[in-house]
C-alpha cells in the first residue's frame, strides 16, 4: 500500500459491553421471545401440513425465504458497494451496520433446500411440465444451479464480512480524508461479490418467482428483484440505526443527524429506483398488450383481490418515502425515518407476496394465522442469526464516536 | 497550440486559474485549419440534407421493412453520449465524488453539443422537415393536438427538456468561471466574458442563492438523465416486434448511454489534455475513475445482452428465436460480434489498474467502445426490423451516400462545436477545482506506475 | 451615510476568512459583505443567513409543471377523443411521462429564474469593496461602519489573519449597504 499521508485513526477499541457499563442489546428475555417465535413458526408449518393446507404453508415459506434472504444478502452487497465507492461517511459503523444481517445467510441457504420437499406445491411445472421449457425448468437442474449460486454467495459473503472486520479494512474505513481505494484484498472481493449478486439473484428471481407462472417472462425481472432486495437491505439498515440509536445512549455514531440523513437519502434514492424499474416493466407490458405478458400484470393490478394489495405495496415502498423523505429535516428525525423504513420493509414483504402467491392461488388471498406465524418464525430466526452482527454494529457505533472525540 | 505546462506538485488557486485561462488565448493556424475541416464536412452533410429535402427520402437507403436505420441510430447514439455528461456533472455532484471536478465541464459541454447533434436527426428523418412543430402542443386551426399516447411525443418533450436543462445547467456552472476569465481578459474578450458573466462578483448573497439553485438543478437533472434515455428506449420497446419489445430496454439503454458517453469523454479529454497542456489538472487519477465507470457500465450492458438472449430462448417463441438467430448469424451477424467484442470483451481489460492509467491504451479502448455502441444501436434498430414476423417481408438495409455523409457531418458538427468551446470558454471548471484543491494535490501525489 | 467607511480585508485562506466573519459577528459588526472565488459551506454557515428561498420557487415550478402536464394531456385527449392504438382516451402511463418531463422543465427554469431574481444578477453596478482578485484566488470581507468603529474592525480583521486591510470612503450607492439583500 502506498504511504498514507494522513495518520489512520486507531482501530476500534474492543472493550466488552460489560466493561463499558452498557446493558447488552439482546438479553435473555429477548432471545427467549425470538426462540418462541421460531418455535411458533415451525409449529404452524407442521400443523398446516397436517391439516391439508400445505400449499399455504409452502407459499408463506417461499415468500419469507425470498424476503429475508434479500435483506441479508443485500446488506453485504451494500457493504461491498460502500467499499467500491469509497463511502466512508460513517466510518466503520456503516460497514458493520450493513453486514449485521449476514448471519442469516447460512440458515437461508439451508432453508432453500427445504423448498425441495414442497416442490410439487410451489412449482407448477413439476407436476405439469412445460415441454418447451423442460430443459430449464426441471427439478434437478433448478436446484443444482440455484443451490450452487446460493452456496457461492454465502461463501463469498462470509469471506467479505471476515475481511471487512480485519484491522486493515477498519483502518481504511476510518480514514475518510484519504484518496486511496480500499486494500486490494477487499476491493477485489467486493467486485466479485457484487457481480455474483447480480447474476445469482437474477437467477433466483427467474427460477423461484418467474417460473411460478411458466408462460410469463420479463427481461427486467431479475434486475427488478435484486434492486428491491437491495432496497430492503438499505431500509433495514435505516430502521436498525434508528433503533440502535435509541438503545445505545447519547454518544454513538447513529445519533449523528448526518448519518441518519445519509441513510435517509439512500432509502429515498433506491425507492425511486424501484418505482422506476416497476414502471419500466409496466409501461412496456401495458403498451404492447400481448396476452402472454399481460395476464401476469392484469391478475395482480387490475382485479380484486390482488389489486388493493399491489397498490398498498406501491404506497408503502414509494409514495410514502417520496413524500415524507423529500425534505432534509424528516430524514434527520429518527422517528420519521424509522417509520418510513419500517413501511418500506412491510411493503417489500407485501410485494414479494403479491409476486409469488397469485401464481399459485388464483382467486383467494390466503392470509391467516398460518402465514402470520410462519412469518414471525422467519423473523425470529432472522434476528437470532443477526445478533452477533448487530452487537458488532452497536459497539462500532459507540467506538466510532469515542475515536472521533480523541 | 499552447506548450505543455510544467506539472505543479502543489497547485494554488492562481495556478488553477492560470492553467485553464492560458488555454483561452488566441489559437494558432492549425486550430483554425481543424475548425475549417470540421465545418467543411458539416457543409457537405448539409448539402446532402438539402438534396434530401428537395428530392425526398428516396435518396436514403430506407426501404420496407427497415424504415428506421442510420438516422435513428445516430439520434439514439448522440442522446446516449449526452447522458454521461449530465451523469458526471449532476449525479456525481450529488454524491460529492471528488474526481468529478476536473472533468465535468468538458463532459457537460459534450452533453450540450451532443444533444444539439441528436436533435438534428429527428428533423433529418422527418423528410418534410418544415412540419416538425406538429409534435408540440399549440393552439391551431386544424383541431389537432399531439397524440400523447405515442412514444415519439414523449421523445419530443424529453429531449427538449433535456436540451433546455442541460444548457441552463452548463451556463449556471460557467458563471463564476466567466467572472474569473473576465478579470484577466482584455479587449473584445473582456466584453464578451463580462456580458456572459452577468456581473457576477462572488458576494455571499450571490453564492447563497447560486449554491441552492445549482444543487436543486443537479437534483432535477438526475432523474432527467434516467428518464430521457428511458423514453428514447421506449420508442422501440413500445412496439411489439421481437428484438424491440423487451422490458429491460430502459435501464439497459441508460447504462449503454453512460457507457458510450464516458468513453466519448475519454476520447475527447486524452487529446485535449495533451494539446492544451492540461497535464497538471487532469491527472491519471481522473482517468482511472472514468475508466471504472466505463467498466461498470460495460458489465451492465453485458448482463443485458445475456439476459435478453436467455429470455429469448426461455420464452420459446419461434418468431423471437428466429429474429435473434438472424441477429447473431444472419447477413449482418458480423456486426453483432463486432459489438460483443467492443462492448463486452475489450472493456474487460479495464480491470487492470495499469491499463486504466495508461492513457494511450485507454484512449484506444474508448474508441472501440464508441464503435461498439454505435454498432449496437444499429443492430438493435435496423436489425430487428429486417427479420421479423413474416419471412416474405424480410429485407436487408444498405445505407446510401446521403446517410453516410450526414453521419460523418454530424460527427464533424459535434467535434467542431466542442473545439470552438474549448478554446473560447473555460473547458475545466476553475471554481470547482479550487473548491476541491486538496483532492487535486492528493491526486498529483498518487503514485501510478505508468502515466502516459 | 456621510462619514461611513468601507473597510476591505483580503484573506488568502478560507479558514481565516471564516474566522474573521465569526469574530465580526461576535463583535456585533454585522454590516458586511463577503467575497469568495469558490462556494463555501463554512462561510455560508458562519454568516448564518439561513436557507435560500430558491427552494420554494423550484417546488412551485415543479408542481406547476405536473399540473400543466396533466392539463395539456388530459385536456387535449378529451377534446379530440380518438382511440389510438387501443389505449384508453385518458391513459395515465403515458401522461405520467409528460407530467414528469414538464415537472423537471418548469422546476429547472424556476431554479435559474429565482436565482437571477434573488441574487440580483445580472448586476449592473459593482458591489462596494470588490476587487478583481476576489474572483481569482482571494477571499474578501468588506465592512461598512462609522469612523469611530473603524479601528476596532480593522484590528478584528487583522487578528483573524487578513493579508491586507485597507480603508475606503464609502460610496453612496443604489444598492443597499450590506450584502444581505434578498
Amino acid at each position: 500500500m502506498t504511504a498514507n499521508p494522513s495518520p489512520a485513526r486507531p482501530a476500534a477499541p474492543r472493550l466488552s459491553r460489560a466493561a463499558r457499563g452498557v446493558a447488552p442489546l439482546f438479553g435473555n428475555t429477548h432471545r427467549a421471545v425470538l426462540a418462541a417465535a421460531v418455535a411458533a413458526g415451525i409449529a404452524a408449518f407442521a400443523v398446516a401440513l397436517a391439516r391439508g393446507e400445505a400449499a399455504r404453508a409452502w407459499q408463506a415459506y417461499l415468500v419469507n425465504l425470498l424476503f429475508f434472504l434479500g435483506i441479508a444478502q443485500g446488506g453485504v452487497v451494500v457493504a461491498a458497494a460502500f467499499y467500491l465507492t469509497q463511502a466512508r461517511w460513517a466510518g466503520t459503523a456503516a460497514f458493520r451496520l450493513a453486514e449485521a444481517f449476514s448471519g442469516f445467510l447460512p440458515l437461508g441457504f439451508v432453508l432453500f433446500w427445504g423448498l425441495y420437499f414442497g416442490r410439487t406445491l410451489i412449482f407448477p411445472w413439476v407436476l405439469h411440465p412445460v415441454a418447451q421449457k423442460a430443459a430449464w425448468l426441471n427439478t434437478p437442474f433448478l436446484f443444482a444451479r440455484d443451490g450452487a449460486g446460493l452456496l457461492a454467495m454465502t461463501l463469498l459473503s462470509a469471506w467479505l464480512v471476515r475481511v471487512s472486520r480485519s484491522s486493515q479494512a477498519r483502518a481504511w474505513a476510518a480514514a475518510s480524508s484519504d484518496i486511496e481505494m480500499p486494500p486490494p484484498a477487499i476491493r477485489r472481493l467486493a467486485t466479485v461479490l457484487a457481480l455474483a449478486f447480480a447474476a445469482v439473484y437474477s437467477l433466483i428471481a427467474f427460477d423461484l418467482v418467474m417460473s411460478l407462472a411458466p408462460a410469463w417472462h420479463s427481461t427486467l425481472f431479475g434486475a427488478y428483484f435484486f434492486a428491491a432486495a437491495f432496497l430492503s437491505a438499505v431500509a433495514a439498515m435505516a430502521l436498525t440505526a434508528v433503533i440502535l440509536r435509541g438503545r445505545l445512549g447519547p454518544a454513538n455514531a447513529f445519533a449523528a443527524p448526518k448519518v441518519l440523513h445519509d441513510l435517509g437519502k439512500l432509502v429515498f434514492a433506491f425507492s425511486v429506483f424501484w418505482i422506476y424499474l416497476l414502471f419500466a416493466q409496466y409501461i412496456v407490458i401495458w403498451y404492447g398488450d400481448i396476452p402472454v405478458e399481460t395476464f401476469f400484470i392484469v391478475q395482480r393490478v387490475y382485479y380484486a383481490p390482488w389489486a388493493p394489495l399491489s397498490y398498498a405495496a406501491v404506497i408503502l415502498i414509494w409514495v410514502a418515502p417520496f413524500l415524507v423523505l423529500l425534505g432534509a429535516r424528516p430524514k434527520r428525525t429518527p422517528v420519521i425515518l424509522g417509520a418510513v423504513a419500517a413501511g418500506v420493509l412491510a411493503g417489500i414483504w407485501l410485494e414479494r407476496y403479491v409476486l409469488v402467491v397469485p401464481s399459485l392461488s388464483q382467486h383467494a388471498v390466503p392470509f391467516g394465522w398460518i402465514e402470520l406465524l410462519i412469518t414471525l418464525g422467519f423473523l425470529g430466526g432472522f434476528v437470532l442469526c443477526a445478533i452477533p452482527g448487530l452487537n458488532l454494529a452497536a459497539s462500532a457505533a459507540r467506538a466510532e464516536l469515542a475515536a472521533e472525540t480523541h | 497550440m499552447a506548450a505543455a505546462a510544467p506539472e505543479i506538485a502543489t497547485p494554488t488557486f492562481s495556478d488553477v486559474d492560470r492553467s485553464v485561462l492560458r488555454v483561452m488565448q488566441t489559437p494558432g493556424l492549425l486550430y483554425w485549419a481543424w475548425i475549417g475541416f470540421c465545418f467543411t464536412l458539416v457543409a457537405i452533410g448539409a448539402a446532402l440534407w438539402t438534396r434530401q429535402i428537395y428530392e425526398g427520402m428516396g435518396v436514403t437507403g430506407l426501404r420496407q421493412p427497415v424504415m428506421w436505420a442510420v438516422y435513428i441510430t445516430n439520434f439514439v447514439f448522440w442522446v446516449g453520449i449526452a447522458h454521461s455528461g449530465t451523469l458526471i456533472s449532476a449525479i456525481l455532484f450529488l454524491f460529492r465524488t471528488r474526481w468529478r471536478t476536473a472533468v465535468y465541464r468538458a463532459a457537460e459541454t459534450m452533453t450540450l453539443f451532443a444533444v444539439m447533434t441528436a436533435g438534428l436527426f429527428p428533423l433529418i428523418h422527418l423528410g418534410r422537415t418544415w412540419f416538425f412543430y406538429w409534435l408540440l402542443p399549440y393552439p391551431n386551426e386544424r383541431y389537432l393536438q399531439p397524440n400523447f399516447r405515442s412514444p415519439l411525443v414523449w421523445d419530443a418533450f424529453a429531449v427538449s427538456t433535456y436540451f433546455t436543462i442541460s444548457a441552463l445547467f452548463l451556463f449556471m456552472g460557467l458563471i463564476p468561471d466567466l467572472a474569473s476569465a473576465r478579470e484577466q481578459a482584455r479587449g473584445w474578450r473582456r466584453v464578451f466574458y463580462s456580458i456572459l458573466a452577468l456581473g457576477w462578483q462572488g458576494t455571499d448573497s450571490q453564492w447563497r442563492h447560486y449554491s441552492m439553485a445549482y444543487l436543486l438543478m443537479a437534483g432535477l437533472a438526475t432523474p432527467l438523465v434516467i428518464s430521457v434515455h428511458s423514453v428514447v428506449s421506449w420508442d422501440f420497446a413500445m412496439a411489439q416486434i421481437p428484438g424491440w419489445h423487451s422490458t429491460i430496454f430502459a435501464p439497459y439503454f441508460v447504462a449503454g448511454a453512460i457507457f458510450s458517453g464516458v468513453a466519448m469523454v475519454i476520447t475527447l479529454l486524452v487529446p485535449i489534455r495533451k494539446l492544451l497542456g492540461l497535464e497538471g489538472l487532469l491527472t491519471p487519477w481522473h482517468f482511472d475513475n472514468l475508466a471504472k465507470v466505463v467498466l461498470l457500465t460495460s458489465l451492465i450492458v453485458s448482463y443485458s445482452y445475456a439476459t435478453e438472449s436467455f429470455m429469448v430462448w426461455y420464452s420459446g417463441d419461434p418468431i423471437e428465436q428466429t429474429t435473434f438467430h438472424m441477429r447473431y448469424f444472419g447477413p449482418w451477424g458480423w456486426m453483432f460480434w463486432v459489438m460483443v467484442a467492443c462492448n463486452c470483451v475489450i472493456p474487460l481489460l479495464l480491470f487492470s489498474p495499469r491499463i486504466r492509467t495508461n492513457l494511450s491504451v485507454l484512449w484506444i479502448i474508448s474508441i472501440f467502445v464508441n464503435i461498439g455502441m454505435w454498432t449496437e444501436r444499429f443492430v438493435i434498430i435496423a436489425g430487428s426490423q429486417s427479420t421479423n414476423f413474416d419471412p416474405s417481408q424480410w429485407g436487408f438495409y444498405r445505407p446510401s451516400i446521403t446517410e453516410i455523409m450526414i453521419t460523418v457531418g454530424s460527427f464533424a458538427w459535434f467535434l467542431g462545436l466542442f473545439s470552438l468551446f474549448a478554446r473560447f470558454l473555460p473547458i475545466i471548471s476553475m471554481t470547482e477545482l479550487k473548491e476541491g484543491i486538496t483532492w487535486l494535490k492528493k491526486a498529483l501525489h498518487k503514485d501510478y506506475a505508468r502515466a502516459a | 451615510m456621510s462619514g461611513a467607511i468601507e473597510i476591505i480585508a483580503t484573506f488568502a485562506a478560507e479558514e481565516q476568512c471564516v474566522g474573521g466573519i465569526e469574530a465580526l459577528r461576535a463583535a456585533r459588526a454585522e454590516n458586511f459583505r463577503v467575497f469568495s472565488p469558490i462556494p463555501s459551506e463554512h462561510i455560508e454557515k458562519a454568516i448564518g443567513r439561513g436557507r435560500s428561498p430558491v427552494r420554494a420557487f423550484v417546488l412551485t415550478g415543479g408542481i406547476l409543471g405536473v399540473l400543466t402536464g396533466l392539463a395539456i394531456t388530459i385536456g387535449t385527449s378529451w377534446e379530440w377523443n380518438l382511440v389510438a392504438g387501443g389505449k384508453p382516451i385518458i391513459s395515465w402511463p403515458p401522461f405520467i411521462i409528460i407530467c414528469f418531463e414538464l415537472m423537471i422543465l418548469f422546476g429547472g427554469i424556476a431554479a435559474v429564474a429565482s436565482f437571477l431574481l434573488n441574487a440580483q444578477v445580472p448586476a449592473l453596478e459593482s458591489a462596494p469593496g470588490y476587487s478583481a482578485r476576489f474572483c481569482g484566488d482571494r477571499f474578501g470581507v468588506a465592512v461598512r461602519c462609522d469612523e469611530t468603529e473603524a479601528q476596532k474592525v480593522e484590528s478584528i480583521l487583522g487578528v483573524a489573519g487578513a493579508e491586507e486591510v485597507r480603508r475606503e470612503q464609502a460610496q453612496p450607492s443604489a444598492t443597499l449597504p450590506n450584502g444581505h439583500d434578498g
